[in-house]
């Protein structure tokens, strides 16, 4: 992939810890303009040390709404992460794929709470 | 009101006293609560956190003073150290050998302070040196159960958390509770029906399924959590509602508690001897990841 931008995740959430799906929405929200205008992104976790996957779901897993999995193929790179860490991410790339494809399914999800006996 | 305590261990015995006096104080409105420790026997340390959840209801939504008397020396000692009873006007017990992580009560909008916690008191002189791959995965794995508190919990009173290590046993408990709404009734409005609080923590642990319906994904957390604890032979207990769950070597135990818990507790005990590297698909790479 040539002329990438790098988006660093240790600058965008501010240090080690990719913990919380807050911070996994200001990357998102660092990312997905960049592929709406069709650049090529390496997503670098250069220095990140702990991440779960709320931040995640939230950072890349978020992307398969907007994106087609192709997109994301042709424009996004990971580098400099964990091989540990890089196995959580693909539960979670794979786990978006299937939940953004049930959508119509998800979305009908009720809102009343069905009473307060068990 | 007079609650007589009995021995809480970190079982499905512990949850189902935590739970009966939770049943017991549910009318208790404007008045006093005395948790009569005379009848305690032994009181598991991690305990403390969903003990502090049910008291911490009592008192701020029904405006009850809380006493806690004829605590038996060894288990104040405990509960000293781990400042559990410095809430209800003990003094502090230092923690000489640092093998406390103790409680704290973490509102959700301060999710910071949780990194800021674990930090301080993951790196107490008592608390072993695991190695860098067991380490990694604990830290995950404790802020997956607190994330999870966070989004799904709606516990206005926040997320009591606490831990104790047990050198001899080569184990590190970590509790993370809740006041909130439990996994039942956020699965109830997700699916429309009227489960069960035990089949609902059945639904929550399988791989997939989230009760997240908005732009961001879910359902990854809780299995990751379940294979670490596998891999780790260590433990994993839930107790939410009138629902409770173990795994623990490779059995899973559902079962139903006897009285309502008013919120949701996760224990964590991890094995911290082990030496897996956690590395589990090596054929992973980042060209094939999306």
């Amino acid at each position: 992939m040539n002329n990438e931008i790098i988006v660093r995740v240790y600058d965008i959430v501010g240090g080690p810890l990719c913990v919380s799906a807050d911070d996994g929405q200001k990357v998102y929200d660092k990312i997905a303009p960049l592929l709406r205008d069709g650049q090529k992104v390496a997503l670098s976790f250069f220095q990140v040390k702990t991440m779960i996957s709320a931040f995640l779901n939230a950072a890349v897993g978020q992307l398969y709404s907007e994106f087609t999995e192709d997109q994301i193929r042709e424009r996004i790179l990971v580098k400099d992460i964990d091989p540990e860490d890089l196995e959580l991410l693909k539960r979670v790339v794979d786990n978006a794929k299937v939940y953004f494809r049930n959508r119509e399914k998800f979305d009908e999800a009720w809102k009343e709470e069905v009473g307060d006996e068990e | 009101m007079i609650h007589y305590l009995p021995t809480i261990r970190s079982n499905k015995d512990g949850f189902d006293h935590l739970a009966e006096l939770a049943a017991e104080t549910n009318e208790l409105f404007n008045s006093r609560l005395e948790v009569d420790f005379s009848r305690c026997g032994f009181f598991e340390a991690n305990m403390a956190a969903p003990l502090s959840a049910v008291l911490t209801r009592v008192a701020a939504d029904r405006f009850n003073k809380i006493e806690i008397v004829n605590v038996p020396s060894p288990i104040q000692n405990i509960l000293c150290k781990n400042r559990f009873l410095v809430t209800y006007g003990y003094e502090r017990v230092s923690d000489v050998n640092q093998t406390a992580l103790p409680l704290k009560r973490i509102q959700l909008s301060d999710d910071g302070l949780f990194a800021a916690y674990l930090s301080r008191y993951m790196n107490g002189k008592g608390i072993p040196r695991m190695t860098q791959a067991m380490d990694k995965r604990f830290r995950q794995s404790v802020f997956e159960i607190f994330q999870n508190s966070v989004i799904h919990s709606e516990s206005l009173l926040g997320i009591f958390v606490c831990g104790q290590f047990y050198p001899q046993l080569q184990r590190l408990d970590l509790t993370v509770a809740d006041a909130g709404i439990g996994i039942r009734n956020t699965v109830r409005r997700y699916l429309r029906q009227r489960i069960s609080s035990v089949d609902a923590i059945k639904w929550a642990i399988e791989a997939r399924n989230t009760t997240k319906t908005g732009p961001q994904p879910g359902g990854v957390g809780l299995k990751f959590l379940i294979d670490f604890i596998e891999l780790n032979k260590g433990k994993i207990q839930i107790a939410s509602r009138f629902g409770f769950f173990e795994y623990n070597n490779g059995a899973q135990k559902f079962s139903k508690l006897t009285a309502d818990f008013p919120g949701t507790v996760v224990n964590l005990e991890v094995n911290t001897s082990d030496t897996s590297t956690y590395c589990l698909s090596s054929e992973i790479s980042p060209e094939n990841i999306f």
